[in-house]
């Protein structure tokens, strides 16, 4: 992917650099930070993630299955005790309960790891690694036409570094 | 009457991270959290010691274990009637110390308690390792291990499948969704700081395991995004099942007639001293560890001072339950019952149980004093005390009840064997070999999320954290 990434030291920069960049839509904006900002979240403005639809529909499948594993194995193995119903809720509501923590968790594990394109082998354009330590980074995707105008805006708003990636 | 003006927080979303009203004024910058926690990575002569005396630990409970297969379950202490000894009461130990971890992983999390950022990762990190601890125990007391996969439900040539009803079954799918779980937590919140180790390493070899270990983690904004909801979600499953897991592991008591078992109040009971001797654990972990790694910055007295009300109101309830249990038996009428009791304090286990009443409500008082709660000696010797407590705790809940059942002729006696012994040290051992490897391995404390408590740099002073 081609385009220009630029490295911050200061966190109010990065911010201004995102919004300045976002409202003359040079390209799409990439941000690194090396732990979560709320002012870069502010800035960024992205959508609600989607990992909770994961985390529901996990969430119902394991209790429907801790649920059913209890009732159907109860039903083709009976253990009778007189007086005593053969399937009882309330004992199998541990293990609904249970199971539907285990494949909710494992589901919203999942959704983080699909929705985050994790995990990644390859090398990404525009990473830095000064970018998990102290450095807040800017990839601007976008073509050698627009380049020049991202390269601009970001050294405006202090960068300390900007270079193209092919 | 003056009027209350309340901050304006239009369109600002609350913090991901809990890190409300935590200050780390001795932290200055992003790199300073890099080097000062990558630097506790560097193996030292004392670490080496440390493990060496744990291996020999775990190696001393492997021998019981070989000679126990080879010999039989009769070589453990147990005597009818008491037919659950010492495998049961450290299981259960080792599961309460399994429960701060989640507790501050997940619970203060949700809660924004500012003082977990800097304890939650050793917390994670020592649950994962207590309850692999817990999880041997029942395999040994099986007798045969090797027959352990029978309590999985699946389809088999014998014809059955476990028990749903029994508490035993229950057991066996809340601690393996709490060890499944409590793992997922940990390494999830590790692969972000796995990455700052990747990019800082040098050692090739080690950069590519770094690299496959983080899952190719580069912080930018998508991943922090859907991170911080999958941790939310993560904090929200774990919560209720901190709760359930000793509740459940209860019910392998409370779900009997015996005598000192039968009771309502076991599921608080017991997840309430989980939580006070987890805390004790991370006070025994913790302590010499922010000494030794120079990290008295990062694990300030007000971390501990927080921590030390945790325990003290714990111990109370604690307290609280030890004295209901007694009075519910004088108040039930119940002949056996007043008499089980009775015999807990004043019988032939009367030390035990004095032992767990010293240690587990007596002694946590002294943290009323606002000096003692911000003494980390004090605390250590504490924590100590509190381990010791609350291993007699079990122990009064299951000897004393088997030994002492409904008919005299029944009555019996317990002492456990050398090899009972071994498996205690053994799993101290394995426990902390596990916790030993793991902090020279792996940051100890969540880099990326002390990085949240440290202000970044601004360009314009005054534009403050939202």
């Amino acid at each position: 992917m081609q385009g220009v990434v630029g490295a911050f030291h200061e966190i109010d920069t990065t911010c201004a650099a995102i919004e300045d960049l976002k409202k003359k839509k040079i390209g799409d904006v990439t941000v690194y930070s090396p732990t979560i900002r709320h002012e870069l979240e502010h800035a960024i403005d992205a959508p609600v993630s989607v990992v909770r639809r994961f985390t529901l529909i996990g969430g119902l499948l394991g209790v429907s299955f801790g649920y059913w594993i209890a009732i159907w194995s109860s039903e083709y193995w009976p253990l009778v005790t007189g007086g005593k119903a053969i399937a009882s809720w309330i004992p199998y509501t541990i293990i609904g309960f249970e199971v539907m923590v285990l494949v909710g968790a494992l589901s919203t594990v999942a959704g983080m790891f699909i929705n985050s394109r994790i995990p990644r082998l390859t090398a990404t354009t525009g990473y830095d690694v000064r970018f998990s330590g102290g450095y807040f980074g800017i990839f601007v995707a976008c073509d050698a036409v627009k380049a020049p105008q991202a390269e601009a805006l970001l050294i405006q708003h202090g960068a300390v570094e900007v270079r193209r990636e092919a | 009457m003056a009027s209350v003006t309340h901050p304006v927080r239009e369109g600002i979303r609350g913090p991901n991270i809990a890190s409300a009203d935590v200050q780390l004024p001795a932290v200055k910058d992003y790199e300073q959290v890099d080097r000062e926690i990558i630097a506790t990575l560097g193996f030292t002569k004392k670490w080496f010691m440390g493990l060496m005396v744990a291996v020999l630990g775990m190696l001393i409970g492997m021998s019981a274990w070989i000679y126990q297969i080879y010999w039989g379950l009769g070589q453990a202490g147990y005597e009818p009637p008491v037919m659950w000894g010492n495998y049961i009461i450290t299981f259960v130990f080792w599961v309460g110390i399994g429960h701060a971890g989640t507790l501050i992983s997940a619970i203060l999390y949700l809660f924004r308690a500012g003082f977990r950022t800097s304890i939650y990762r050793a917390a994670e990190a020592m649950t994962v390792f207590a309850v692999m601890t817990a999880g041997l125990f029942p395999i040994i007391h099986i007798g045969r291990p090797w027959k352990f996969f029978w309590l999985l439900p699946y389809p088999n040539w014998r014809l059955l499948f476990p028990n749903f009803k029994s508490p035993l079954v229950w057991d066996v799918f809340a601690i393996s969704t709490y060890l499944t779980i409590s793992t997922t937590f940990l390494y999830i919140g590790l692969i972000p700081d796995i990455a700052v180790l990747r990019d800082k390493e040098t050692n090739p070899a080690r950069k590519r395991i770094l690299a496959i270990l983080s899952l190719g983690w580069r912080n930018s904004d998508r991943e922090w995004r859907h991170f911080a909801k999958a941790y939310l979600f993560l904090a929200a499953f774990s919560t209720p099942l901190v709760l359930s897991v000793h509740s459940v592991v209860s019910f392998d008591f409370a779900m009997s007639l015996v005598p000192g078992w039968h009771a309502s109040i076991f599921p608080p009971y017991f997840v309430a001293g989980a939580i006070f001797s987890g805390f004790a654990m991370v006070w025994t972990i913790t302590i010499p560890m922010r000494k030794w790694f120079r990290l008295e910055h990062y694990i300030t007295l007000n971390h501990l001072d927080a921590t030390a009300k945790v325990v003290l109101f714990t111990s109370l309830v604690v307290g609280c339950a030890y004295m209901i249990e007694f009075f519910i038996a004088w108040y039930s009428g119940v002949r056996p019952e007043q008499e089980f009791f009775w015999n807990r304090v004043f019988g032939q286990w009367w030390w035990a149980a004095w032992i767990m009443l010293l240690c587990n409500m007596a002694l946590p008082m002294s943290l009323w004093s606002q000096k003692l709660r911000r003494n980390p000696t004090w605390l250590f010797v504490l924590s100590i005390f509190i381990n010791l407590g609350m291993w007699f705790e079990r122990f009064v809940i299951v000897v004393p009840s088997l030994s002492h059942e409904f008919e005299p002729w029944q009555w019996g006696s317990y002492l456990p064997s050398w090899i009972d012994m071994s498996f205690l040290i053994g799993s101290f051992g394995w426990f902390f070999m596990w916790f030993l490897l793991f902090v020279k391995q792996l940051p100890v404390m969540a880099i990326a999320e002390l990085k949240e408590i440290v202000a970044p740099r601004r360009k314009h002073a005054g534009g403050g954290h939202h």
